[in-house]
């Protein structure tokens, strides 16, 4: 009689309950680093809290925000993120409005979507809106397969919990390193251009359903979520929770703070100075970044400390090109620096963000 | 709209301006900000010159 180890009784095809079972990164909404919980502007169409994407054809339709309007979220949460429309709009031909996630490559390579042993997969969340019907979300690649999905929310505010089950897509051509893989979209209204038909896989671009709930067509309108899972397989199973700090270096990978500390140098001239850094962890790919000096700024502990918070802008110094792992900065300051002296970060929310997302 | 850097101890920066944001972005193909900057520049747009 042959010995059956738990190794045995995973299927290839089914889901695993080890590992990184939720392909979803940030899927509880807990991690905010941008933002620390405060709403986004209406002109927002980007990253918002990590890994998450406010997408708006126009901008000035919505707002989103971590825990918005603050109402208790689902069992087992303590946080969700909160759209609200802004106005009454009626979406036009061309028109997308929706939270996003995209999944890197590498991490849904194992679902062999695009080949013929795609498998597949199913999506949960926890969803609550002021509005009720048959709301649009879609699956696809970033641009050449979709499979839009939909769902209906019963009664309005209220918390209610979904699955849906997505066949693996055996044609097209699905990213499987550090580029897209699989983009999920949950549409907040959404043009004929862009609105596919529930249920089935398609060669367009979709990323919503046609004739479903619009949030952005009615003012004030709220659609809170949390919860999200991607896993392989066809049945939903419980939450994917992650302790804090691994999903914080899950996130990490796309986006960081350059925190106190984080950067060490000197002092080139009275109004530059240049440090090194090493990323807590390696990034997706050589980052953008963006001077965060209303939070962060150096100060010259040689000699006593003497903060400096007039930074001006910065570039990478590097010969080649800035690596995944770390980099040289060349920091600009109005004039107050002394040649020679030890420059290190002290911010505690970092001097630069760096983006690596998708 | 981007602008090029000034030559940094002699040599050419691996990175380019945004201005929208200041922003630094690296010349990486994966980074998506240069997917995007060399899609601009295929549309037929030319970054600002360097300060002096």
């Amino acid at each position: 009689m042959p010995i059956q180890t738990a190794a045995d009784s995973i299927s290839n095809s089914a889901g695993s309950p080890y590992g990184f079972k939720n392909r979803i990164i940030n899927g509880a909404m807990a991690i905010d680093q941008r933002y620390a919980g405060t709403a986004s502007a209406s002109s927002l169409s980007g990253y918002l809290i990590d890994r998450w994407t406010i997408a708006q054809s126009t901008t000035g339709k919505l707002i989103a925000q971590q825990n918005a309007g603050s109402v208790t979220p689902p069992t087992g949460f303590t946080n969700y993120l909160g759209v609200t429309s802004q106005s009454a709009y009626t979406a036009g031909t061309n028109d997308y409005y929706a939270i996003i996630q995209t999944i890197e490559g590498y991490n849904i390579a194992d679902l062999g979507w695009g080949t013929a042993n795609a498998k597949t997969a199913t999506l949960s969340f926890w969803v609550r809106s002021s509005l009720t019907g048959t709301f649009g979300a879609t699956i696809n690649n970033g641009g050449s397969r979709s499979y839009p999905i939909t769902y209906t929310i019963s009664a309005a505010n209220t918390w209610e919990y979904k699955t849906i089950t997505i066949p693996g897509d055996t044609s097209g051509s699905w990213g499987s390193t550090n580029g897209v893989g699989v983009q999920v979209w949950f549409s907040l209204g959404v043009g004929s251009t862009y609105g596919g038909t529930s249920g089935v896989w398609s060669s367009t671009n979709y990323v919503g359903v046609a004739s479903t709930v619009s949030v952005v067509g009615t003012n004030g309108a709220t659609f809170y979520i949390t919860g999200v899972q991607l896993e392989k397989g066809s049945q939903a199973t419980a939450f994917d929770y992650r302790d804090y700090g691994t999903e914080l270096q899950l996130c990490m990978r796309y986006f960081q703070l350059l925190g106190s500390g984080g950067a060490c140098g000197v002092a080139e001239s009275a109004t530059r100075a240049s440090l090194t850094y090493v990323f807590p962890v390696p990034m997706r790919a050589a980052a953008t970044g963006t001077l965060n000096a209303a939070n962060g700024f150096l100060n010259q502990p040689q000699g006593g400390p003497n903060a400096i918070t007039s930074m001006t802008g910065f570039f990478y110094g590097n010969g080649s090109t800035t690596t995944i792992s770390g980099g040289w900065l060349v920091i600009d300051v109005a004039s107050v620096l002394t040649t020679g002296k030890v420059i290190i970060n002290s911010g505690s929310q970092g001097m630069v963000q760096f983006s690596a997302e998708l | 709209m981007y602008k090029h850097y000034p030559k940094y101890n002699g040599s050419e920066l691996q990175c380019i301006k945004r201005l929208s944001d200041n922003a630094c972005i690296p010349f990486d193909p994966a980074n998506t900000d240069y997917q995007a900057y060399l899609k601009w520049l295929a549309e037929g747009n030319t970054p600002e010159p360097a300060d002096e």
